[in-house]
């Protein structure tokens, strides 16, 4: 046998390549310390043409210094990269591919830069690989999308090169853990270098360089709403909240989305909620970042627990004073993980409420606007029933006998997804339309399906200032619009319902109006709130709140 | 936190009063259905409003017989015009005939009604007249500002020449106010969008201790009913004596902050420690805090 002679397979190609990176980065190093004046020079030497590359962009932590850096790398020298990041909220994260510097990407949130995006999405600027839900990517990080070098953003690093990432760890574990255990590089920008680290949220030896940033790293306050804007339909919308579904099915652990709408709820809790005699009943473990809305109800004793996906700027005294309440480490400062805490959201949660922008006749709800590509963060795994979910909870159970009832389809629970919308939104624009914006934007942008954000087939209630609509106990199609046009009050689709059909789901109670809850709506007002503006929420807290500038009046 | 506090900076006009009079007293006159509406809006194709922004009537406070005008923020930020202006000339008029226990002024107002120009001028011009015929006349008239839009312009001036003003910390008070300001002296003299310089210069707390607002109250109907019953038997004084003192006082405190250049330096110079905090502390900490020490 003469076979030919074929050197054997190595095993080791890609630890090789990163010491070669490394070999090339020496110069600018020391140890693992880097100066902000040679984070270029750093990231010419480390990256190699068509890299996947993560840039840390969270909901709010950003990676701002090494996403300048990398909009200043030479794109002769640097192109062609593949990023793949959870979300696009800098024009530095638009600017790579402006420059040049790189061509693909995958992500799943552009909320700030969805109109820049779209535009060169269509120019043939960005090859979009996907859009994802936020599980959806960083499982990703672990198959087909792991990071060969990230950027990512700590606020401080020792000597040594461990890092603090503190309350606004959010994606950083994920990302480290996909980049440094399959031979990547991390590269980190810190706040501060100092001697001792309150706790090591990431330890050095994931990391391969870290540099001082000029500026700390830019934090957005997402969550923070001004009570004093909430207004007196959103109060009445909160109340039919806690009386006709959080009491109604007895909901115990729970996620919000962003808004008014669920601030209003926060607030209602420890007035309304406290007068139907429901504290200790509802909402007692969230998934949820440290709301500021939520201090009132947790000072007057309703919560149990809270796990965040992330921080929230001015928040960090008081959820350190409250360890009980909030996970925090051995030093005493909160930590988040936004991994950890949507699959919370997504598998230990009883119910997701939130707003959306659209809704059609089968509950299908998109935030997509023409125009936009927005993508998704997490809310398709907050407002998802979770399939793979088995251990029962009473609201859980109750949720999955309403859908089953009559039939002999096997008994399993149900998540409660509920979509809260004003039936007309600012300018004036209809929640509930008949087709959604998301099918012409999925032809212009060339997407391979409407970008829907929750499906109607996971909405189980629908809630809007003339009442709720229980999708749960709706048999067919037909019913199911019904439903959703007897909710959708003065819009073409809410006057476009059949009022006797309607009023025949009203009377089985799968659209309840205020009143059939007893809910008074004079009764409605703002005096119902917790606290009414940001220094009600400062007072509450104790003092511990510190909000940022743009919030104060004081 | 309170929740049967019932905010006054959140309520209209009529809320405000039917919070404030004693229960099911209060009688509007002119009410909306005389449809007494603005002759200059609707040739500039602006909407008007039935009550023109501004409710007058009688009622009761405390048992005893008073007139008041509520001014509407929600209607043009509270500004007056030519039937704003008379409606509130015409109820301190009444007092000269009926001869209540005080006159009661709910302002909120950023001033003129422009788009009335002359005519909204010359009305918060009677009805600065009229303000001094009834103090004249022995019967006292009391400002209560908390509302949304504060009192600035024609009707701060209208404020200051009345016998007592009741403030709470969310009420404002001055002449120009802060957008005006940094047009007209640009944003370096004063930042109309640094909200924490806005309130602690114009906002309540700052007014009271400046000693321009009498009382100063939490943001609760309630609250400001007490303080207006407490000040009923207020005898008004417009003798030269209390002017030339009024003068001497206005003299003396541009002497000795007149090189401020902010709120805060105020506070310090008045001794009152920890200026900083003064804008978070709830309105009986903050009595509490600067007792004696007002200027």
């Amino acid at each position: 046998m003469n076979a030919p002679l074929t050197p054997p397979r190595r095993w080791d190609t890609q630890s090789q390549n990163r010491a070669a990176r490394l070999g090339r980065a020496a110069a600018f190093a020391r140890g693992r310390h880097v100066a902000a004046a040679d984070a270029r020079a750093l990231l010419e030497a480390v990256l190699e043409p068509g890299d996947r590359v993560c840039l840390e962009g969270n909901n709010q932590k950003q990676a701002d210094f090494l996403a300048k850096t990398l909009v200043s790398v030479d794109p002769a020298r640097v192109h062609d990269l593949h990023m793949v990041q959870s979300v696009l909220a800098l024009p530095e994260h638009i600017d790579v591919f402006e420059r040049g510097i790189a061509t693909k990407l995958d992500f799943s949130f552009s909320g700030p830069q969805g109109a820049r995006l779209a535009k060169l999405v269509s120019a043939g600027r960005i090859d979009i690989g996907a859009i994802h839900t936020y599980l959806e990517l960083f499982g990703r990080y672990f198959t087909d999308l792991t990071p060969r070098v990230s950027l990512i953003a700590a606020q401080a690093a020792d000597a040594a090169g461990n890092l603090y990432t503190g309350p606004n760890t959010e994606d950083t574990p994920v990302i480290v853990e996909a980049t440094a255990f399959k031979r990547g590089i991390v590269i980190a920008q810190v706040n501060e270098v100092v001697d001792t680290l309150p706790r090591i949220d990431i330890p050095a030896d994931w990391v391969d360089f870290v540099i001082p940033a000029p500026t700390p790293a830019y934090v957005e306050p997402l969550f923070t709403r001004d009570p004093a804007q909430i207004s007196e339909v959103q109060v009445l919308m909160a109340m039919m909240a806690i009386q006709g579904i959080y009491a109604e099915y007895g909901v115990q652990r729970l996620n919000h989305g962003i808004g008014f709408d669920t601030a209003a709820i926060e607030l209602l809790l420890p007035t309304y909620g406290e007068s139907l005699g429901l504290k200790g009943k509802i909402c007692r473990h969230w998934a949820l970042n440290p709301h500021p809305a939520l201090i009132p109800a947790i000072e007057a004793g309703w919560v149990e627990s809270v796990h965040s996906f992330g921080g929230e700027l001015g928040m960090e005294a008081y959820t350190a004073a409250r360890p009980d309440v909030f996970f925090t480490g051995p030093d005493g400062s909160m930590r988040s993980n936004r991994a950890l805490c949507q699959a919370a959201g997504h598998y230990a949660c009883d119910l997701f409420i939130g707003s959306t922008l659209q809704i059609d006749l089968a509950g299908n709800s998109s935030t997509a606007t023409l125009g936009r590509i927005a993508g998704f963060g997490g809310a398709p795994n907050m407002g998802a029933d979770a399939r793979g979910r088995r251990h029962a909870s009473p609201a859980w159970l109750k949720a999955g006998e309403q859908a089953r009832a009559g039939s002999s389809r096997m008994p399993r629970g149900q998540k409660l997804v509920v979509q809260m919308v004003e039936t007309f939104r600012e300018h004036m624009a209809p929640a509930f339309v008949e087709q959604l914006d998301a099918w012409e934007l999925a032809e212009q942008a060339g997407m391979p399906l409407p970008p829907v954000m929750i499906y109607g087939e996971d909405v189980t209630h629908i809630l809007t200032e003339e009442g709720i609509a229980n999708l749960l106990l709706c048999r067919t199609a037909g019913e199911r619009e019904q439903a959703i046009r007897g909710v959708a009050g003065y819009t073409a689709v809410g006057l476009g319902r059949d009022r006797r059909a309607v009023e025949n789901l009203r009377d089985r109670g799968v659209i309840r109006r205020p009143e059939d809850l007893g809910i008074d709506k004079r009764l409605a007002s703002r005096d119902l709130l917790a606290a009414k503006s940001m220094k009600d929420l400062v007072r509450a807290s104790g003092g511990l709140y510190d909000p940022p500038k743009r919030f104060r009046n004081w | 936190m309170n929740a049967h506090r019932h905010s006054y900076y959140e309520a209209g006009a009529r809320e405000r009063l039917h919070g404030l009079l004693d229960a099911g007293s209060f009688r509007e006159l002119l009410g909306p259905a005389e449809r007494m509406t603005s002759p200059h809006l609707p040739p500039l194709d602006a909407p008007v409003a039935f009550d023109d922004g501004v409710v007058v009537g009688r009622g009761r406070l405390a048992g005893r017989s008073v007139l008041a005008g509520a001014q509407e923020g929600g209607f043009n930020g509270g500004a007056v015009g030519e039937v704003h202006g008379a409606k509130l000339t015409g109820l301190l008029e009444r007092a000269l005939d009926e001869r209540p226990a005080a006159v009661l002024l709910l302002v909120e107002s950023g001033g003129v009604r422009l788009h009335e120009a002359n005519a909204g001028l010359i009305a918060v011009s009677e009805v600065m007249r009229a303000v001094l015929a009834v103090r004249s006349a022995g019967i006292p008239v009391l400002v209560l500002d908390g509302g949304q839009f504060g009192c600035f312009g024609g009707m701060g001036i209208v404020a200051r020449c009345c016998d007592a003003i009741v403030i709470s910390e969310e009420g404002r008070l001055g002449l120009s106010g802060p957008e005006v300001i940094e047009t007209t002296c640009g944003v370096e003299e004063f930042d109309s969008r640094d909200r924490a310089l806005v309130w602690r210069t114009v906002g309540g707390k700052h007014r009271y201790l400046l000693g321009e607002a009498d009382v100063l109250v939490a943001d609760d109907i309630g609250a400001f009913r007490e303080a207006a019953i407490r000040l009923l038997d207020t005898v008004p004084d417009l003798s030269l004596d209390a002017l030339d003192a009024e003068h001497g006082r206005l003299a003396a405190r541009l002497e000795r902050f007149g090189t401020c250049r902010d709120a805060l330096d105020i506070w310090s110079a008045l001794g009152i420690g920890q200026p900083a905090r003064l804008p978070l502390l709830d309105t009986d900490e903050f009595l509490t805090a600067t007792a004696d020490r007002r200027a």
